[in-house]
């Protein structure tokens, strides 16, 4: 375990904001990958970020930093999906919103490339799961766990994504 | 991949070998994160306000991070009639400083342009300037009105008022007091921490909460709560072992008042929680690393995960 792991497990804000500092475009590569929006991606590695400094007492090293941080952060984004469909947001009319908080955006600009955006264009089901196999390494049983489905489901929707890929890049 | 898979998909998964494992993120996502740990986690130490110095020195060391502030700074103008500063009345853009103190009288009014944000101070308010640095901004509303918009790390940006302390969050609110300490907070973006030793409450966008003399903030509501709902929340503001309002209270919410019934799983005493919770529950329904037994017995980590999820006010152009 490296000193700026101990220093942060301790408390110390500015040593979790370097491993924040180290970490942070991995982890917003998958969260964007995983919600296909550049806004909701944000919000999630704020979540990821919080969560782990309220988790980092248990990490104990017996695995990489880089891998529990990847785990735990598959495990936020996809609880807070699962989530979100429990949820209903409460809509207030204000004037001048611009004034209090900045809108949020469903917009894909900065995906960048044409695979990006079309993996954000897959289905929420078939992108988690193609995300999570063909760009992450997971397993199926892995995915399985993670996802709250059967292996066979999600072996389907990665052939799902697979063909809807190639469809939308013409290939 | 089988060879069926790689006949099929060779192109598409070469192509996925190639991403990038890291993307930097479009803007810098520390700041709302450095605000989020000074209200989760289990560092904190909700009962009491000794960690607000700590956080506060963490909010500086932030500021100097993301290099947002120009500097400490304030400069009191006059928007109607003419408020009174320094025992004068003030006719052109006026520097005040810690120990200065600005009040309105019933047909003026005063704007203060501070360097996170500004205040719009209204008619018949005293407010005094307690601390002017970098770190900290802190100002006492004795009585009267402001109107507050502040961008800046969460806890540089203070209010203390007779009854409770505002610690802003990041935010936008409006704060009324009488001398006596009674009032309402008001919050119109972000969040903010209005507290008395023994009792805080989070009051985010789209709610309002009560303070009182001697007392302190009372259990925050949103802004379309039902009448029913407030009238029972007055009186366990005023008497929390008050079952016959509980009852009123729990019946009367809906899941856009979970921010109440989250409140009060704290405030009502260990006999009465389980109701409490059972009704929360009931509207926003937990996720499944939040128990029961955990909430009864206050386990700050599942409350905090618990509010994730009660529904959230965002803002629409109005029409």
């Amino acid at each position: 375990m490296t000193d700026l792991i101990r220093r942060a497990q301790a408390g110390d804000e500015e040593a979790f904001h370097d491993l924040y500092r180290e970490h942070v475009g991995r982890i917003y590569a998958l969260c964007l990958r995983l919600t296909g929006r550049r806004d909701e991606a944000e919000e999630r590695v704020q979540d990821v970020f919080v969560r782990v400094w309220r988790k980092l007492g248990s990490f104990r090293g017996e695995s990489a930093f880089s891998t529990w941080l990847h785990r735990l952060a598959v495990n936020v984004v996809l609880s807070e999906r699962r989530g979100a469909l429990r949820r209903r947001l409460r809509v207030e009319s204000v004037p001048d919103p611009a004034a209090l908080e900045r809108p949020g955006r469903a917009s894909t600009a900065g995906l960048g490339l044409d695979l990006e955006r079309a993996i954000a264009a897959l289905p929420d089901g078939a992108r988690e799961v193609f995300v999570l196999y063909d760009v992450e390494g997971y397993t199926h049983a892995e995915i399985a766990r993670h996802c709250g489905v059967a292996e066979g489901t999600s072996k389907a929707q990665l052939f799902r994504a697979r063909r809807l890929l190639r469809e939308m890049l013409g290939r | 991949m089988t060879d069926h898979e790689r006949d099929e998909f060779g192109d598409l998964l070469r192509d996925v070998e190639r991403l990038p494992k890291s993307i930097e993120p479009p803007r810098d996502l520390w700041p709302g994160i450095a605000a989020r740990l000074a209200t989760a986690g289990p560092r904190r130490a909700w009962r009491s306000l000794a960690w607000v110095p700590a956080l506060a020195a963490a909010a500086g060391l932030v500021l100097l991070l993301v290099g947002r502030a120009r500097g400490p700074g304030l400069e009191a103008s006059a928007l109607a009639g003419r408020p009174q500063a320094r025992g004068a009345a003030i006719t052109r853009p006026t520097t005040l400083v810690a120990g200065d103190a600005l009040s309105t009288d019933d047909s003026s009014r005063a704007h203060l342009r501070l360097s996170i944000g500004d205040m719009d101070v209204e008619p018949g308010t005293r407010l005094r300037v307690l601390a002017m640095r970098r770190h900290e901004q802190r100002f006492a509303l004795e009585r009267g009105a402001i109107t507050a918009r502040v961008s800046a790390p969460p806890r540089v940006f203070v209010v203390e008022t007779p009854s409770a302390v505002a610690t802003d969050l990041g935010c936008a609110y409006t704060l009324a007091v009488d001398s006596a300490g009674n009032g309402l907070l008001r919050v119109t973006a972000g969040i903010v921490e209005f507290g008395s030793p023994g009792r805080v409450a989070f009051v985010p966008l789209g709610a309002a909460v009560p303070t009182y003399a001697g007392r302190g903030p009372g259990v925050p509501y949103v802004n379309d709560a039902g009448l029913a709902l407030r009238r029972a929340l007055e009186r366990l503001d005023a008497t929390p072992g008050d079952r016959v309002a509980l009852t009123a209270a729990l019946a009367a919410a809906r899941a856009d008042d979970g921010l109440s019934l989250w409140h009060l799983v704290s405030r009502v005493d260990a006999a009465a929680r389980g109701a409490v919770f059972d009704r929360l529950a009931q509207l926003v329904p937990p996720p499944a690393d939040v128990t029961r037994d955990g909430i009864l017995g206050l386990d700050r980590e599942m409350l905090d995960t618990w509010w994730q999820y009660l529904p959230r006010t965002v803002w629409r152009q109005g029409l």
